[in-house]
Formats: C-alpha cells, structure tokens, sequence
C-alpha cells in the first residue's frame, strides 16, 4: 500500500433532471499518489470533479478527508479543504499579466496597495520548480498552451493543495508540453502531494498515474494498480457488458445508377496535416476523436467555417471546398452543428421560420420575396415527415431537446443536401428521441445523402456508420470497419492513438468487471 | 448532378398546420396613441385642431423616417447612432448643390447618395474590423457633425435656402392638405413593413438578429446582411435628409437629439432591442407617440427647454417596457413548457 487513504469518496449519487450522472461513486486516494480517473464521456468524471470542486452538490454520499466527514457547499470551502482543481479549459485572464493571474482574488497587499513585488518572491520558488520560465508581468496571452497550463496548475500550488485535481489537462497540450507537465506531477507526488488525474487519454494515463480506476454509468467499475492492468483491461471495464438496442437496423439502399462520392485528400492546416479519406452516397461515415484530435477542424473546413492551407477535395458537383457556410449551404453541402442552442436555433422564432433558415436565408435562387405561408407549407412537410410534435408557429423554444434537434435537421433536409455533415448529433437527447435520430440518420443515408456523422460514442459510430475515421492528435489514426467494427477497436484507437493489437485468444478479463 | 426529395418518405398523412389567431403587434402602441391623442384632446381641445395635427404628422415625417431605418439595424442587434448626421449632411451637401444652380432632381439624388456612401462607410468599418456598430457610429457621428459644422462655416446662407423648384415639391402638399414629407413617410412605413416581413432580405434580417451564430451556420451571409442594412439605414437618412431642405440645418444639437427620436419610437413600436424582430409601421406609430407628447408638453404651457429631457424620459421608459415585456414572456415560456413536460 502506498499510505493510508487520505481523501476519500463513499457512496456518491447525482441526477440532473432525469439523467443520473453519479449513482454509488467510491474512490478512495492515498497520500503522495497520482490516482487517474477515466471513463468514456458520459461515465460522470466530470460530475465527480465538480462535486469535489464544490460546484455541484451530491444528492447523497459523503467525501471524507482524513476520518472527517466534509460537507463542500461551495469551491471557497472546497479550497479550504485543500482541493485545488485545474479546470478542462484553463480559466486565465489572457490580457493580464502572469502574476495577476496566480494571485487572482488574493492580491497580496504592503501599505494598503497591491504589491508585485511581494507576488513574484511569493511565487519564485514555486515557478522554478516546476520550470515555468517566463516573463512573469507579461500578459498571459503571450505564452504558449503548455505554459499556461502551468500557470493554472501554479496557481492552485500557491494555495499549498491537499489534493490536486486535473481535468483533462493536457487536452491542449503537444507530446512535449506534456512530458514536461508530467515531470512536474512526478515531481510533486514525490514531495507527498495527492494527485487526482481525469482523463480519458489511456496513453497518458498509463504514462503517469499509480492508480486507475474507471468509472462506468456514474460508478467506479474498476479500481486497481497501474502495473496490474492492460490497456485491454480498462477499455473492457468502460464498455462494460451494455446491450445495444438503440440502434435500428440498416435500410437498403434506394436504387440509383449515379453514386456520388466526396473525396479528400491531403487535408490539412491548423492542427490537422494529411487527412484523406473518401465517402459515397448511401455511406454513413463516422468519424471520431478526443478533444483536440483534429475532427471538428475537418468539419469546418468541409463547411467553410475554417480554410484548410493543403490538399485537394472533390464534393459530388465536381468543385472544391467552400469558401463560407454560405457557398456550402448553396453547393448541397449541410452542417448540423453539436451546439444547438447557439449555433443550431434560433430559440424565439417558430418553426416555420426556423425550417426556413437555408431555403430562405441561405439560398439566393427563386423568389426575392418571402413568403410566411410557403414557409408554413416547407415546415408542415417537414413536420410530418420527422414527425416532428409542434405547430409550424409555435416558437422553437417551446419544444424539448429531441424535437429541437429534429429541426436542425430538418431545415437542412428542406434543401435536400447531398453531403450532410452531422456533429454530434444525439448529444444531451434521451434515449427515445435518440433513437428517432438514429432512424433518421439511417433514412438520409439510404436516400442518397452521404452523411459523415461524427460521434464521440463509440457505440454510436460502429452501429450506425458503415466505417469509422477516428482521429488522433491532428492525424488520421486509422480506418475502422467492417469485422473490426467494435467499439473496443474504436476506443482503444481513439484513446492511444494505435490499433489494438491482435488479440489473443481467450485472455480477456471478464472475471474483474465489477 | 442528381436531386433528391427533401422529404423523406416517412409514413404520415401531411396534417392541415393549425392556424391560432394572432393579433398584429403593432396594435398595441396604436392604442396607446390612441388613448394618448385622446386623454390630451380632452385636456387641451386646440390639440385637435386639424393645422396643430397636421403640423404634428409633419414634424413626425422626418424623424420617423430614420426610425424606419433604425428597426432594421436594431432588428440585426446593432445601434447606429450617426443617422442625425448623415441626415443633416444630406440636407447640406443638396442645399449647396441648389444654390450651385445644379438641376434639383440631380441635386436630390446626390443627397440620397451621400447617405448611402456614408451608409457603406459605417458598414466597411463595422465588417472589417468586427466591431458593434455602435461603437464604430459613435466615431463616425463626431466625424459627420464635424463635417457638417465646417460646411455650415463655408457658406451659412446656402444652406438655408428657401425657395427653387424641389424646395415647392418637398414642400408642397397632396390634395391640398397633407405635407409630402408625411405622404413619403406613411409610404415608407408600409413599403419597408413588407421588405422586412416578405423580403428574402428581411428574412435575413430577422434571422441574423434573432441567433448570429445560427446564422452563420446555416449559411445565410451575415457580413452582407450587415453592410447592406447599414447601406439601407444611410439611404433613408439620406431621403430624409433631402427633404428636411429649407429647415434650419445650423443646429448642432438637432442631429444628435434626432436618433435619441428614432431609437425611442422603433422601440415604442414593438421592436426589440435584443434583436430578431421588428415592426417599421410600430415604429411610425412609435414617432408619432413621442411628437404628441412633446406637442402635448408644450401645450399644458412646459417650456421647450425641456424637450430634451422629455426625449429622453421616453427613452428610458421604452427600454424598461421593452424589458419588462421580455421578463414577462420568458416566464410565460417557462410556465408553458412546465405545463407541456412537467
């Protein structure tokens, strides 16, 4: 044992409305251990954090430091407590300078006036040893990823933490930034420091932590340590032994003599270099990766939301990439977008006019006029066809999640796309309406829409699209498709980056599954 | 290249949309300048005499055409704060032309042009340097009434010059009775009230001011939108600047108290600050409210010196109703999707 439990967590549950994300959560972390948590997006890591940080309060379970039970109401009693939590996305002020950022809130004073000078001897030591060497009254924004990273880890060091916790903290961060973050975590674990380390990036998390445990369905699944697991080991303990019957089968396709086929080779610019891959009408292409991989550049590319500096695409009309939104809503060409209510609705006005966001405010041909009652007519069409359960002049806001979604869908399918790039599509929609879009999808696809769908669950990728693209720091890590097309072999490519290797037979571990 | 059907052939018989019966909004201010026309009609029965009226609906016309302008920028999220001054170099730069001895109608139309070049300049600024237009207006506002100070110092007589062939047109009167001005503003209401709800282009409008980010991803194209409704905001300043000739233009506080006017009648009329929607005959009926109760003002014998105030008391009192109204239907909203879900 590596000392005696010094943080620990018993029987932790939450649920938001009808969604449980915490249902007997246990974790316990010794003194001077880099514990890592990881799951698949939905398992409730981010809920645990939360509720260790004091944002979200548990419906039951206790968190005990030490023998004493604590209540953490709010992320001032959380500090107290001695837990420094460095968020998923660093909140820094970029305009200000380093010091102001370490000591946000806690300005140190001499003669009644805020004292840099007592800052930087207060924070020296500390940035020299976790090697931050920068110019400490430049503003923030002047500093690489890596760099402000550990300016927010700093800042929580300053308060001298019991147990430090990281959200995906190197989501951001290339190989070497992220040796060096590690070094550092190394370095305090050494000098007795706790360590709780969220991530669902298993190449890292094998790199650096001393315990795993994972976490499935808001629970922990498996608790063991790192020398005695696999990489297969934790990618069966997130699956899990879930049954899929979300997903309706396959349709044939309509027949047609003409498949039109996207092709795309040597994508890059930004973060992503060499992306090519092709896709053909009827084909459901998924496509994933972790935050940071490089899909979402892709899509706004194909969209014309982002220029891409290399390669040559062919969309099905024979021309290149769009130039804007503008020219790929005019060419055929559809996004759905993952946020709907900012980027997909607009939430005050109705249906009607909604459904008619393409064909009336993308499109230039046909009539310069407007008309409310052609409108109405699109969107009763619609209405009927994605049995969509709202009148055409009731506002969007009105209605739930599901059918929200289905008129994002549905203002894109009034313009009958032949290339529909789907982003998360069934993300914060439940089960019974997801499955509504998964028909959906289905539908598109065998009606001559190539659809590239892209997912961050796994389960959705290898039961609805007919290969899978998964992404991996910038690159295409791989192709997943037809006897491989399980969501382990998915999982582990986009988590390590690599194809799992062939398995051997019979070596699973079914026996440990919690 | 092969179509497909937009719908998809899912089973379902096309249902008949229901229709719910919705009263025009524009109702509500109409009855308050009803009620208003009427309360100091009562109090003050010279109110209602048909030269004070009319003098009324003229004084509304000039003023009431910006605030036609100003639903459409208010309708895209923006505020343009220069249209007093585009308005008033308008009227300048035709004044000038006029005692150049240039043909009126040329004339006229250079006055409308200059509206719309300053009209475009707002909108380069505001797209390319991604800026709120009322911050790039509150720049350009202190450059128009600059220009408009030096061009009165030029040539002050010039520039109020009251007679020639469009000096009788603009101000010559329809049937007899009723000013052009108030016949181009009343045309204007109701030409622009169609743009904005049964254009492509009001459409546009509506939907970039609604949700931007929405807009942008379904492809409507927000950059040209914005130019063009600012372009659009500078060609009505420009019109009503060209007919404003003969006025006072010396006056450098008219050009600022003038788009105070115009924001405070658009929202009266039922256009939203926060975007999306908007009504250009609500905005009319707004103007005319504010000209009753400075009419009103000055009858119950409060001396003008006040006017400003009393501008911009209705200014803040549009802002607060506009608001209140707002709090008022998001908890309607929240009721409703209680009752529909809970």
């Amino acid at each position: 044992m590596l000392g005696s439990p010094m943080i620990s967590v018993r029987n932790l549950a939450k649920r938001f409305g009808g969604i449980v994300a915490l249902k007997d959560m246990n974790l316990s972390i010794g003194q001077g251990t880099i514990h890592a948590v990881v799951g698949e997006s939905g398992a409730g890591k981010s809920t645990l954090v939360k509720v260790l940080a004091g944002v979200v309060q548990p419906d039951t379970g206790v968190v005990r430091v030490g023998d004493q039970t604590v209540a953490i109401d709010s992320p001032v009693i959380a500090g107290k407590h001695g837990f420094g939590v460095v968020h998923q996305d660093v909140s820094l002020f970029a305009d200000r300078s380093v010091l102001a950022n370490l000591f946000v809130n806690r300005e140190p004073l001499r003669n009644g006036m805020v004292s840099r000078g007592e800052m930087e001897a207060r924070s020296r030591a500390l940035l020299r040893q976790i090697e931050l060497n920068v110019d400490v009254r430049a503003p923030v924004s002047q500093l690489d990823m890596g760099e402000r990273q550990l300016v927010g880890l700093a800042r929580e060091l300053l308060q001298t933490p019991r147990l430090l916790i990281l959200d995906e903290p190197n989501s951001g961060l290339d190989r070497h930034e992220t040796e060096h973050l590690f070094t550092v975590l190394r370095g305090l674990r050494d000098k007795g420091m706790s360590v709780l380390y969220v991530s669902h990036r298993l190449e890292d998390v094998f790199a650096i932590a001393d315990q795993v445990t994972v976490m499935r369905n808001g629970r922990d699944a498996l608790t063991k340590e790192r020398s005695g697991l696999s990489e297969a080991d934790v990618i069966d303990a997130m699956i899990g032994q879930q049954r899929d019957t979300l997903f309706p089968p396959a349709l044939p396709a309509n027949a047609s003599t003409i498949r039109p086929q996207i092709s795309v080779q040597g994508l890059g610019g930004g973060r992503i270099s060499g992306v090519s891959f092709s896709a053909r009408s009827g084909e459901v292409l998924g496509f994933t990766g972790l935050e940071g991989s490089g899909v979402a550049e892709v899509f706004e590319m194909l969209f014309g939301l982002r220029k891409a500096q290399s390669g040559t695409v062919r969309f099905p009309d024979g021309h290149g990439l769009p130039k804007s939104p503008t020219e790929a809503a005019r060419r055929g060409i559809g996004l759905v977008p993952a946020n709907r209510l900012c980027n997909g609705l607009m939430q005050d006005r109705s249906l009607a006019f909604n459904i008619s966001n393409i064909v009336a405010g993308a499109r230039n041909w046909g009539s310069r006029l407007y008309s409310p009652k052609v409108a109405a007519a699109g969107a009763a069409r619609q209405i009927d066809a994605l049995r969509i359960k709202g009148r055409p002049d009731a506002p969007v806001s009105s209605l739930p999640a599901g059918e929200q979604q289905k008129i994002v869908i549905a203002k894109w399918l009034e313009t009958a796309p032949q290339v529909l790039l789907l982003d998360n599509p069934a993300a914060g929609i439940e089960a019974a309406a997801k499955r509504r879009i998964y028909a959906l999808i289905r539908q598109m696809a065998a009606n001559g829409c190539i659809v590239l769908l892209r997912s961050t669950e796994p389960s959705e990728l290898t039961n609805l699209s007919n290969r899978v693209l998964v992404f991996h720091r910038g690159r295409l890590a791989g192709e997943v498709f037809g006897a491989e097309m399980k969501r382990r072999t998915v999982l582990h490519l986009t988590t390590t980056g690599k194809m799992p290797e062939v398995e051997q037979p019979k070596k699973k571990l079914v026996g440990t599954m919690a | 290249m092969t179509r497909f059907d937009p719908t998809l052939q899912l089973a379902g018989s096309a249902a008949q949309p229901k229709r719910t019966f919705r009263l025009p909004a524009e109702l509500g201010p109409l009855a308050g300048l009803v009620v208003l026309v009427a309360v100091i009609g009562f109090a003050r029965p010279a109110f209602l005499d048909q030269s004070n009226l009319l003098s009324l609906l003229e004084s509304a016309a000039y003023p009431g055409m910006l605030a036609i302008g100003m639903v459409f920028v208010l309708a895209i999220r923006e505020v343009d704060l220069s249209v007093g001054w585009m308005f008033h170099l308008a009227a300048l730069l035709t004044a000038f032309l006029l005692a150049a001895g240039i043909n009126p109608w040329l004339a006229a139309l250079a006055g409308v042009l200059l509206g719309a070049g300053l009209g475009l300049a707002n909108g380069l600024l505001v797209v390319a340097l991604h800026l709120p237009a009322i911050i790039v207006t509150l720049g350009t506002f202190a450059m128009f009434r600059g220009l408009a100070a030096v061009a009165v110092k030029m040539d002050p007589t010039a520039a109020a010059a009251q007679s020639g062939e469009l000096f009788e047109i603009v101000h010559g009167k329809l049937f007899g009775v009723v000013p052009s001005a108030v016949f181009v503003f009343v045309a204007m209401a109701l030409v622009m009230q169609i743009v904005l709800h049964r254009s492509r282009f009001g459409y546009r409008v509506q939907a970039v001011g609604s949700n931007p980010q929405a807009a942008v991803y379904a492809g409507i194209p927000i950059v040209q939108v914005r130019l063009l409704t600012l372009v659009l905001m500078g060609i009505i300043s420009g019109l009503a600047g060209v007919m404003w000739l003969g006025f006072p233009v010396t006056d450098a506080e008219q050009g600022s108290g003038i788009v105070l006017m115009a924001i405070s009648a658009a929202i009266i009329g039922g256009t939203s600050l926060a975007g999306g929607r908007g009504t250009a005959i609500g905005a009319a009926v707004g103007m005319l409210i504010v000209q009753v109760i400075l009419s009103g003002v000055g009858l119950f014998g409060i001396d003008a010196a006040w006017n400003p105030f009393v501008i911009g008391a209705v200014m803040v009192l549009a802002l607060a109703l506009d608001r209140l109204l707002k709090m008022q239907r998001n908890r309607h909203a929240a009721r409703f999707h209680k009752n529909l879900h809970g």
